[in-house]
């Protein structure tokens, strides 16, 4: 039942310490094969901007500790915001309802204080990182100026500026005792301009580092990237439909991967045999000029992790080489059902979920074309600048990826922008229609977020330009 | 319900004693749980108890927001203190504030929001259920051999509300689903199909066995699938991707959207947009309905509003802050997050699906869509797509990977049937319903 009780005497929402963890994984253990612990506290600051001012500041803060208790295949979770032993004990309880081995308890012992993880989030990062609210103000302030400088057609400026640090402490029953401190800062820039037609702008950035990213890549950059994707649009015309050779442009193409292979390649959909990856490790899935990585462990980007969220450090791993598949990314617990090592993909959105095999950072190296050799090879087709975003169905392979900004090829040039283009494919027949990668692979500007199964987690995405024979480009016009 | 509004109004003073003009404090206490069954396993057991205080306060109309699950004494009065602080750094206009008046009747009575069966029913029949939606699924075909998982679903929640002009007021809903999401197999091909139902109440959430059927049927009826030819024709929006159309609808309606000059409907209120077949209404106090409530985020009362009616643009959907700004009144649609739907739907019409698709010459019916950007803009609208070829008003053959592209404005117009299906399992929802020409793009 649902009640309330008086504010607790303890001055603050304190993280538990090891004697706790030790006594909440115990009694867990009692009935499991394996239990974690994840303790979490996340402050996140944000400021948005709209029609020209600071429109609102928000802080979110979320604070809990989610238990987890593993029997075989079953899992039990729960969580909870009190973190009073008495409240996580109770917690225990119920997470431990699921498994019924009636296994011996076993103690549990834990180093008096958690291991911190490696730093990787670059070196300007103060231990408690946290902006001043002037210091949001003064970015999105420089975002509006120079998105209205860089064009008179801008009419719109909508901005928003966050920064956030998230605590975690992981706690195993083997005895693991990790905590890591992950800042997460974004930018993000959308413009609306008026020409022709209406059209639409968006450029985000930022990453697992402090705000002074933002002296890098500056607030004005974003603003005038986010202006001219906007202008742009304006003169797009209506895309066409049917099939296309299509040239994916460096960056946010890595999109493409992502969906098209990197799902399906997630260790649970493995396991469960639902993915049309599944038992596929050594056999040809791609063109053999295709080579995809997830790596973990960059620092800065925005999927990157020491720990992931389960204690493993995050890794490289080739996934598919040279048009090979390799291997799965896993979490622990369908890494030891598939007789494997976790690869440091065990992810989650908060304490309050279950962690899943996740991407982090997923792009694919480059090859040996240059930009022109690629583009001037298309007599008629189209060339996706950027993403928005994309989607997959993981039994079949089916996805579709939305573009941000694309224009026709014809005769080996880029000539009329095109409005709203989805394009859509089979995972393994599109990657089999890679025909040329070019030299000039980098990572995605820092805005991607991934959903899996209602839980939302950064991630990073990268690409080199590259051409995909004959897909199916998802427009409204059926000239020519 | 004292106690959780108690909190509501402490909250409330300790953001006016550190210096906010005005204060609306919500506490929401849930209480969740799911399962998952694979195969003849309760994979998955999540059960637990979450509170979350949120708190939005203003200072001289600037605007700042707290969300918080820190509800111990420090850490409340560290974080009002810090928003109400933060609010100086926002520039406010006069059109920020709290709603003007107490809402006259915010009454819950009628509305059957809550169920007692949903927190009353044992947790091992919710798990029995999870088992026969997997074991009644592969049981209708030999074809289906796997599963992403059968999920049990429901929660309680009390929401709480209170503000500096001496609001205060409660209710509490309950919510309950069951999803199956078998996988068809025939040699290589793998095909998933799911089928959700939700309700207030165990008591009328849609059988077991129904579910589960339905979502085997919608499996093994894809497979074998092949690319459509590229063409322009008829299509039929099934009602669970007809309820995301209207999804997008929504968010041109949205005055949020229209505010910021992102809606291809700004501007045209008293306008025809659609066809004489398109009512879409926005209605808080359905009973039984899942995106029923009393009151909105606001504390302002919920009511009926006909959005566009026969075709012509009525109204947009406001919070208290654009209403003011676009000199309208609230219609109750406060979120937490900005401005959502109530229940949103499309007035359904008199036929059936099937006779929507005896009625077609040559069309697609669509049963699923994949991706999720809209340009609200332009109206400029593509999806990834799923279902099966219509041809003299028969279903012909599977097919999937294609695509469907128009235009909101073109495809609003262009609706020439509604059937007869809504149902409110969802907060946005709508009946099958047919645009009598937009572009399919296969092959």
């Amino acid at each position: 039942m649902q009640r309330i009780e008086r504010l607790p005497a303890n001055p603050r929402a304190m993280q538990p310490d090891a004697q706790v963890f030790e006594r909440v994984l115990t009694r867990a253990l009692g009935s499991g094969d394996y239990a974690d612990a994840f303790y979490e506290r996340r402050v996140t600051r944000s400021f948005r901007l709209q029609d020209g001012r600071i429109r609102e500041a928000a802080i979110a803060v979320s604070s809990g500790v989610g238990i987890r208790v593993i029997s075989g295949e079953r899992t039990g979770y729960a969580y909870s915001e009190d973190l009073s032993e008495r409240a996580l004990l109770e917690t225990t309880r119920v997470a431990a309802l699921i498994a019924s081995n009636g296994a011996d308890a076993r103690e549990v012992a834990l180093p008096a204080r958690p291991e911190r993880a490696a730093q990787m989030y670059g070196p300007s990062v103060p231990e408690r990182l946290r902006a001043e609210p002037a210091t949001y103000v003064d970015l999105l302030t420089r975002v509006d100026v120079a998105a209205r400088a860089a064009d008179p057609r801008v009419r719109t400026v909508n901005a928003t500026c966050a920064d956030q640090l998230q605590e975690v402490v992981i706690a195993t029953s083997d005895g693991r005792y990790i905590s890591d401190v992950r800042p997460l800062v974004s930018l993000a820039v959308q413009c609306f301009a008026l020409g022709k037609e209406r059209g639409s702008g968006y450029c985000g950035d930022g990453g697992r580092t402090s705000i002074d990213v933002f002296l890098e890549r500056s607030p004005e950059q974003i603003a005038r990237e986010a202006a001219r994707v906007a202008c742009v649009n304006c003169d797009a015309v209506e895309t066409p439909a049917g099939e296309f050779d299509v040239v994916v442009g460096a960056g946010s193409g890595g999109v493409l991967l992502h969906e098209a292979v990197g799902h399906g390649l997630e260790g649970d959909f493995n396991r469960q045999g639902t993915s049309l990856y599944s038992g596929r490790v050594g056999e040809r899935v791609a063109s053999e000029l295709v080579t995809i990585c997830d790596d973990g462990d960059i620092p800065c980007e925005r999927g990157s992790l020491a720990v992931d969220d389960e204690g493993t450090p995050g890794q490289h791993k080739v996934l598919v080489e040279n048009g090979i598949l390799r291997g799965y990314m896993h979490d622990r617990l369908n890494a030891r059902l598939m007789g494997t090592s976790s690869t440091g993909s065990g992810r989650r959105e908060s304490f309050r979920s279950l962690p899943q095999p996740r991407m982090c950072n997923t792009y694919m190296p480059g090859g040996g074309s240059t930009v022109d050799e690629i583009v001037g090879s298309v007599k008629r087709g189209i060339f996706a600048a950027s993403f928005a975003g994309g989607q997959v169905e993981i039994s079949k392979g089916d996805f579709v990826f939305m573009l941000g900004e694309g224009y026709l090829i014809e005769d080996g040039k880029l000539t009329s922008p095109i409005r709203g283009a989805s394009l859509v494919g089979n995972g393994p027949d599109a990657m089999n229609r890679v025909v040329m990668v070019g030299n000039d692979s980098r990572l995605a500007p820092r805005s991607y977020t991934c959903g899996k199964a209602g839980q939302f987690v950064p991630v990073g995405v990268g690409m080199p330009t590259i051409k995909l024979e004959k897909l199916t480009v998802g427009g409204s016009s059926l000239g020519a | 319900m004292e106690r959780e509004l108690e909190l509501a109004r402490h909250v409330v003073d300790l953001a006016i004693r550190a210096g906010a003009h005005e204060a609306e404090a919500s506490y929401t206490v849930s209480q969740r749980f799911s399962t998952e069954a694979r195969g003849d396993l309760i994979a998955k057991l999540e059960q637990s108890v979450s509170r979350q205080l949120g708190l939005r306060v203003f200072r001289s109309h600037a605007k700042a927001t707290l969300a918080t699950t820190d509800l111990s004494e420090e850490g409340l009065l560290g974080f009002v203190g810090e928003v109400v602080d933060a609010a100086r750094f926002a520039e406010g206009d006069v059109y920020g504030g709290l709603p003007d008046a107490l809402p006259p009747d915010a009454s819950d009575a009628g509305l059957f929001m809550y169920a007692q069966d949903v927190s009353e029913r044992p947790a091992r029949a919710k798990m029995g259920d999870a088992l026969e939606l997997e074991s009644i699924a592969r049981a209708i075909d030999s074809r289906i051999v796997n599963s992403g998982g059968s999920r049990v679903a429901d929660s309680t929640q009390l929401t709480a509300l209170a503000n500096s002009n001496g609001l205060a007021a409660a209710y509490r809903t309950s919510h309950a689903s069951i999803v199956a999401a078998p996988i068809a197999v025939d040699g290589a091909a793998k095909v998933a199909g799911s089928y959700r139902a939700a309700s207030r109440s165990y008591a009328t959430l849609e059988a077991v066995g129904a579910v589960a059927s339905k979502a085997a049927r919608r499996a093994l009826g894809m497979l074998g699938a092949r690319k459509p030819a590229t063409m322009k024709c008829a299509v039929i929006f099934e009602r669970d991707v007809a309820a995301a159309v209207l999804a997008d609808i929504f968010n041109a309606i949205s005055a949020e959207n229209v505010a910021a000059g992102n809606s291809f409907l700004s501007d045209r209120i008293g306008e025809r947009v659609g066809s004489d077949r398109v009512t879409i209404v926005d209605d808080g106090r359905l009973p039984f309905c899942l995106g029923t409530s009393p009151f909105d985020a606001e504390g302002v009362p919920t009511g009926r509003h006909v959005v566009l009616d026969r075709g012509t643009l009525r109204t947009f959907l406001y919070d208290t802050y654009y209403a003011r700004k676009l000199g309208s009144a609230s219609t109750g649609n406060a979120s937490a997050g900005g401005i959502g739907p109530n229940n949103f739907y499309l007035e359904p019409g008199e036929r059936s699906l099937e006779d929507l698709v005896a009625a077609t010459a040559r069309g697609v019916l669509v049963m699923d869509t994949i991706g999720f950007s809209t340009e609200y803009v332009t109206g400029t609208y593509s999806r990834g797509a799923r279902g099966y070829y219509v041809e003299n008003g028969e279903i012909a053959y599977p097919i999937d990977e294609f695509t469907v592209a128009g235009n909101l404005t073109g495809m609003l117009a262009a609706v020439d049937a509604v059937a007869n299906d809504l149902a409110f399992d969802q907060t946005i929802v709508s009946p099958s319903f047919r645009v009598a020409e937009m572009t399919v793009s296969g092959t």
